[in-house]
């Protein structure tokens, strides 16, 4: 029984990292896709500008030729990227108790009341990220259905929120695994699962 | 129930979850939909909402920057950016009485150039300063107070977290914004030094001394700040420059930090995978943390309590000073209890409607026809002799130009629209820096404020109690700033052009 709760923890605590690794692994491509960007939009500028008209136009119309210039839709393309880093990320801040809280006022009751209200927010937090997931389903499913693309490159947003699916599901099921152990030492009689902090 | 008072009842129920230790995101996000729902009559509008809006919240493109400016500041933290601006600071400041505490401060200013958040800053920092400030005899509360202090930098000079999210809630320009809380920033750490120099006086015993520091070592420490310098310049320049957007500029600062750390051998694949994880953790808390206020105030704009809130202010015609000094003096309290950022977004939504409709005026219709005639008389408008005497007559005294000097000068007629939109431009401003101020004020308010607890965690010597007692300084320097940007608006507003 220990043993497989113990395998469990590993287990939630290893997708959260592994989820947040592709999170940050996805944002550094939005960073160099970004300056990319930046450094083709400013090329183009320059050889469009008059110096380089006058200069060496031939070399100039050539390199705008093999089409320097920003990356087109390159925002839509951070949106997207954001949005599934976010929805990665989510799964750590849950399992390793990163979500801003005041704790000022129970600092002062008891250690029993203390656990009561672990166990009700780790409550409340499983339903809201499953309902969270849920939903994003049906936004998907609906996004489908109408076929509704992104303005300049044409992705299917569908495809956007099936990206964040993964994250946002994988955030339901770390919750809701938190949520049970809560459930379960406290009727066990154990008196503390100490989940917070533990992947600081 | 109305759905007024249903509106006025969430603001309680809120509270208190949230000082039940439910986390601040879901509080929001639970009262909201609730809300929602009773408002609605069922939970059909709520959950159609949720079917799309996790989604746009999340990848809305003026809050991308905010990951790109965590990344950053991970990566700054690994470039041993923060050791060089100690190091520099400190082999300039270091024999002066109470020199390396004042080197802690600048270089907390220096980290907050390229790091936009307090906390961070404050263990960054204190990681960096705290060891070196106690080995040269410095007493523990005094080190851990200027440290904690410090840290309050991060947020005030720009890139800011906070002023992002102001920026976006209230529609105004984040670079105009960025602008604008450099002169309060540096200020701020001007007001700190000043506290040292008072506090190494009443208390010698709390400061060592230690002997100069040959110039040639000074360049050569100096010499190792140039990547902080040149990525400050390159982000907040670029931003405000206009060659690219706030999210760009957070890109090229991250790589830029990134390229650097490497270079400096800080970036490994250990490290690396160490700044996502933080990266991670802390942008899932902000976001989580905006969509929950994102729902929350939906909910709260359909009960229409920040509307009917704003107009029963006007209402009263109080005066708008004294308002101005409640609400910051609650933001005071708040910031005590809560992280600036849940703070702003919490608040913003309900109190912007009632700031807005408050009479503060920065620009008069005649200030604006000067610089407008002033700067079409620079450009060579070519006027009639009397004209021109007419023109510079008004302007000298401070007078409204006529219908016809304005159509000489081939300007548009300015209307009370366009003056009405500068001058609310400049109040949002003007209160965007001065509520980031007052809640960093809180970070540091003993007996709660969390940059104080970062800070002592770190030194196990010294009691909690010694940290109290110096930081009151700080404190006090804080209070005395907040009442100057008040009292003179123009220090906030005189780099905002109109």
């Amino acid at each position: 029984m220990l043993r497989t709760g113990l395998n469990m923890h590993r287990f939630m605590l290893k997708l959260a990292r592994i989820m947040a690794y592709l999170g940050g692994a996805v944002l550094c491509l939005l960073v160099l896709l970004t300056c990319l960007s930046i450094i083709g939009r400013s090329l183009n500028r320059l050889l469009h500008g008059a110096w380089a008209q006058a200069q060496m136009p031939e070399l100039a119309t050539w390199l705008l030729g093999l089409g320097i210039g920003p990356i087109n839709g390159d925002f839509e393309l951070v949106e997207a990227g954001v949005a599934f880093a976010v929805f990665a990320f989510l799964p750590l801040c849950q399992i390793s108790g990163g979500h801003a809280a005041v704790d000022v006022f129970t600092a002062r009751m008891s250690a029993r009341a203390n656990r009561v209200l672990a166990r009700v927010s780790d409550t409340l937090f499983a339903a809201v990220l499953v309902l969270i997931a849920v939903q994003l389903a049906r936004g998907l499913l609906s996004k489908y259905g109408s076929g509704q693309t992104s303005f300049l490159l044409e992705f299917p947003l569908w495809w956007a929120y099936a990206a964040s699916l993964i994250g946002a599901v994988a955030a339901a099921l770390v919750a809701v695994y938190l949520a049970v152990m809560q459930w379960g030492a406290a009727l066990s009689g154990t008196s503390s699962f100490k989940n917070r902090g533990a992947d600081r | 129930m109305s759905d007024f008072a249903i509106g006025l009842l969430s603001f309680p129920a809120l509270l208190g979850l949230i000082f039940l230790r439910i986390p601040i995101g879901l509080a929001m996000f639970v009262t909201g939909f609730v809300g929602l729902t009773i408002i609605t009559g069922d939970a059909t509008q709520p959950l159609a909402r949720l079917k799309s809006e996790t989604y746009t919240s999340f990848s809305n493109y003026a809050l991308s920057i905010i990951p790109m400016f965590l990344l950053m500041g991970q990566f700054a933290t690994l470039g041993g950016m923060s050791q060089a601006l100690f190091k520099a600071a400190e082999s300039w400041l270091g024999h002066r009485r109470g020199g390396v505490a004042m080197a802690a401060v600048g270089a907390c200013a220096g980290f907050g150039a390229i790091c936009g958040s307090s906390l961070a800053t404050a263990a960054t920092m204190g990681r960096v300063a705290l060891p070196e400030l106690r080995r040269y005899g410095y007493s523990g509360g005094f080190s851990t107070a200027t440290l904690a202090a410090g840290g309050t930098l991060g947020i005030l000079i720009p890139p800011s977290i906070v002023l992002v999210i102001y920026a976006i809630l209230t529609e105004q320009n984040i670079a105009k914004l960025f602008l604008a809380a450099v002169i309060p920033g540096l200020l701020a750490a001007l007001g700190y030094v000043i506290v040292i120099s008072i506090y190494v006086r009443l208390y010698p015993a709390a400061a060592g001394i230690r002997p100069r520091m040959g110039y040639g070592e000074r360049f050569a420490a100096l010499a190792r700040v140039w990547p902080v310098l040149l990525v400050f310049v390159a982000v907040v320049g670029g931003i405000y420059a206009g060659v690219f957007t706030p999210t760009e500029g957070a890109a090229v600062g991250a790589l830029a930090t990134g390229i650097i750390a490497r270079l400096n051998g800080g970036l490994t694949r250990a490290t690396l995978a160490e700044s996502f994880l933080q990266t991670g953790r802390a942008t899932a808390m902000i976001f989580f943390i905006v969509l929950g206020a994102a729902f929350y105030n939906g909910f709260l704009a359909l009960s229409q309590v920040p509307q009917e809130l704003a107009a029963f202010v006007v209402e009263q015609r109080l005066n708008p000073w004294l308002v101005l000094v409640i609400i910051l003096a609650f933001y005071l309290v708040l910031g005590c209890l809560m992280d600036s950022l849940s703070m702003i977004l919490l608040t913003i939504p309900i109190f912007w409607p009632v700031v807005q409709g408050l009479d503060f005026t920065f620009v008069s219709m005649a200030e604006l026809h000067a610089n407008r005639a002033t700067a079409a008389l620079a450009k060579g408008a070519e006027l009639a002799p009397d004209m021109l005497a007419g023109i510079s007559d008004a302007i000298a005294q401070g007078a409204e130009l006529s219908r016809e000097q304005i159509a000489a000068l081939g300007l548009r007629r300015v209307n009370a629209g366009a003056l009405a939109a500068i001058n609310l431009e400049q109040l949002a401003i003007w209160f965007g820096i001065l509520v980031l101020v007052v809640v960093e004020v809180g970070l540091i308010t003993p007996p709660v404020g969390m940059n104080l607890f970062i800070i002592n965690a770190m030194d196990r010597e010294t009691p909690i109690r010694d940290t109290y007692r110096a930081v009151l300084f700080y404190v006090a320097s804080d209070v005395l700033r907040v009442a100057l940007l008040v009292a003179f608006p123009v220090i906030t507003l005189f780099v905002i052009p109109w």
